[in-house]
């Protein structure tokens, strides 16, 4: 479904709500539409979630279908992949991404490859919902991790930005044959919808935002920059400024990593010669490097004037906020990135 | 002995056999080159399979190991379709994109791991959908001794215990996990008495003995299916190969191999027993010769079979791509 062709239906006012509350409702409507999806996860019932994203499910749905898990992620984990087997379609929260590490078994050896094994004849129907994303925790609580995810061949990796994504891209994770790994981002979570920049209305229907379409938010001549999940906010903002000084940038979402809209992303640099990919997570061996090279590869090296990355530089994120600010893209480093590669060839 | 009886137990001779015979095709297979990767054969282990076999439901769920063949028997996996897998067939169970230690089974929930103890949360997860579902199905989740020791034992007894859940634990206990030794590095002399920790129901037996490896079987899952939560039931038992094909085995003698396979081979003392019981050693051998031919004929058909079309390797990735 299109933004666009929404934007003419009543909608309830929800400007105040918070990201996660969306989020929360997202979920419960789905519940009701499909008797085997469940919740699994930490937190998740009484408390309704540490950032509120399962608030009254418990209520509604009893502690059946929204079960409050001990802190034992490997064996929960694993109960998503039997519940899978079984019909089931569970999805099963992992408070942080940065915990997944303690069930990643589950998760890159059964969940992602069970389908290829079993020579397809296995669905998978199974969502990792969790946060990533840095809020000043330091080097255990605030990676964002997707690129790890999307180098383990059989997952799909979801990371919105907005809050009509954030609900279509849940709607089509939780009603997709495949495992989804959903990665929220914690700095949007208690955000209200009205302050996003990026605020479409949200319709009083479900509806889904298929995986692997980028969409283009600004039109621009200059630099094309792509980015996901909350850094896209951040590239709204320093596109704004930049065009104050005459700088056009050409924002491209690209809601999900695996699978990956290069061709979006191609058509865009082919256009203005300077790619820009901005992201919170890890620079080598990730999707900055995963997605220039897919470009180049498919426009050709002599399209593009300057190819330029801007991520997290191998490092664990620090916990001062004087050397965060050094480590995680922000919008000034942001702005002074596109400054300098507009003023180059 | 009565009729029936003499029936019962003259199909669990002919199963040990079945189950024998299907690892030996297997070994046959390695010898000649139509597995090439990694073999992890149970022969030793087959009176815990054929154990299950009679209690085991259609809508039960068995998940297993990496020493899973006789279990997926058990479950009434087809034969010719888990051979074919094991021998990297396009026909196989999984288009031979599975091999030996992946066997997934849709239609009669059974499903294996060649991840030590990672079984568990699996069949956890099936326990809990027949729960939901108020069915009287049981999961069974199956570990070795080795497996016992994985925090995700740990953490699947929690959740299965404090919920009620319908698991049922079958840990074979080899007593080596490769070449540690159980008593070498357990903090309890059994597995079962853990039980207790977790509140459920634990169970030992003799896993070599065919006739009481059943009964144990059948009383975990009436217990089970009535209601009463998890059972761990170990059955102890021994390995006569090396952990795999080609296990140098340094950590046991020639004698102490000898040994095992005098003492605790479960087909030679079930057939101890049921000549004790008046069967007759030609009714007997006929059983083996009946099983033994069946096997090798099946594998002679199955090694004519092709191998997968390379142009489809990067096909069933995603639900898209079936």
């Amino acid at each position: 479904m299109n933004a666009s062709t929404l934007a003419t239906e009543a909608v309830t006012d929800r400007s105040g709500w918070q990201l996660s509350a969306l989020i929360a409702e997202t979920i419960a409507w789905e519940m009701r539409r499909d008797p085997s999806v469940l919740c699994i996860g930490e937190d998740i019932g009484r408390a309704g979630g540490v950032f509120g994203a399962t608030r009254g499910l418990l209520d509604e749905f009893g502690a059946g279908r929204i079960m409050d898990a001990p802190i034992a992620e490997m064996a929960f984990a694993g109960m998503g992949v039997g519940l899978a087997q079984a019909g089931m379609r569970p999805l099963v929260e992992l408070m942080f991404v940065d915990f997944l590490g303690v069930c990643l078994e589950q998760i890159f050896n059964a969940a992602a490859k069970i389908p290829y094994m079993s020579g397809g004849r296995q669905k998978m129907p199974i969502v990792f919902k969790t946060a990533g994303g840095c809020i000043g925790s330091a080097a255990q609580h605030s990676q964002c991790l997707w690129g790890l995810f999307a180098h383990l061949p059989g997952l799909k990796v979801v990371a919105p930005s907005n809050p009509f994504d954030y609900r279509g891209l849940l709607t089509s994770a939780i009603r997709s044959d495949d495992p989804v790994i959903y990665i929220e981002h914690k700095g949007q979570l208690l955000k209200k919808l009205s302050d996003f920049r990026n605020n479409t209305p949200i319709p009083d229907r479900a509806y889904t935002v298929p995986f692997g379409r980028a969409v283009v938010l600004t039109k621009g001549r200059d630099v094309t920059l792509a980015t996901l999940s909350s850094m896209v906010e951040h590239a709204l903002e320093a596109a704004l400024v930049l065009e104050q000084e005459g700088i056009s940038v050409e924002v491209v979402d690209l809601r999900t990593v695996v699978p990956l809209d290069h061709d979006t992303v191609a058509r865009s640099a082919a256009r203005t010669g300077r790619l820009l990919v901005v992201d919170e997570d890890y620079l080598s061996f990730g999707l900055s490097a995963e997605l220039c090279m897919r470009v180049i590869e498919q426009i050709g090296p002599g399209a593009l004037r300057q190819v330029e990355r801007l991520a997290v530089p191998d490092v664990p994120v620090p916990a001062a906020l004087a050397l965060e600010r050094k480590v995680v893209p922000g919008v000034d480093m942001i702005i002074d990135r596109v400054r300098t590669m507009a003023k180059g060839a | 002995m009565t009729e029936q009886d003499q029936t019962l137990r003259l199909e669990r001779y002919r199963r040990l056999w079945r189950f024998r015979s299907f690892d030996d095709a297997c070994l046959e297979a390695l010898r000649r080159n139509v597995i090439h990767g990694e073999l992890h054969v149970g022969i030793g282990q087959e009176a815990i399979a054929v154990g299950m076999a009679e209690s085991l439901r259609r809508d039960d769920a068995v998940v297993s190991t990496h020493r899973n063949h006789f279990h997926a028997l058990a479950k009434g996996v087809d034969r010719r379709a888990l051979l074919a897998e094991i021998c990297e067939k396009a026909e196989g169970l999984c288009r031979g994109r599975g091999g030996h230690m992946h066997p997934f089974d849709v239609e009669n929930n059974f499903s294996a791991t060649g991840i030590v103890g990672a079984s568990l949360p699996v069949a956890l997860g099936y326990a809990y959908a027949f729960h939901l579902r108020q069915s009287d199905a049981i999961a069974v989740g199956i570990a070795g001794d080795g497996s016992s020791h994985t925090g995700a034992f740990h953490e699947t007894m929690v959740i299965a215990g404090a919920q009620k859940l319908p698991l049922l634990v079958l840990v074979e206990n080899n007593s080596l996990a490769i070449s540690i030794r159980f008593d070498q590095i357990s903090p309890t002399r059994t597995v079962a008495e853990r039980a207790s920790a977790y509140g459920v129901r634990g169970m030992h037996v003799d896993g070599t003995d065919v006739d009481a490896m059943t009964d144990a079987f059948a009383e975990a899952s009436r217990h089970i299916r009535a209601g009463g939560g998890p059972v761990i039931l170990e059955a102890t038992c021994a390995r006569f190969r090396g952990h795999f094909e080609g296990d140098p085995e340094g950590y046991r003698s020639r004698e102490e191999r000898q040994h095992l396979r005098a003492q605790f081979d479960p087909l030679r003392l079930y057939r101890d027993r049921l000549e004790a019981f008046g069967l007759t050693s030609s009714e007997l051998d006929a059983v083996e010769a009946a099983e033994k031919a069946a096997a090798r004929d099946l594998l002679a058909e199955i090694m004519a079979l092709p191998q997968p079309d390379p142009e489809g390797a990067l096909l069933y990735r995603f639900s898209e791509e079936v």
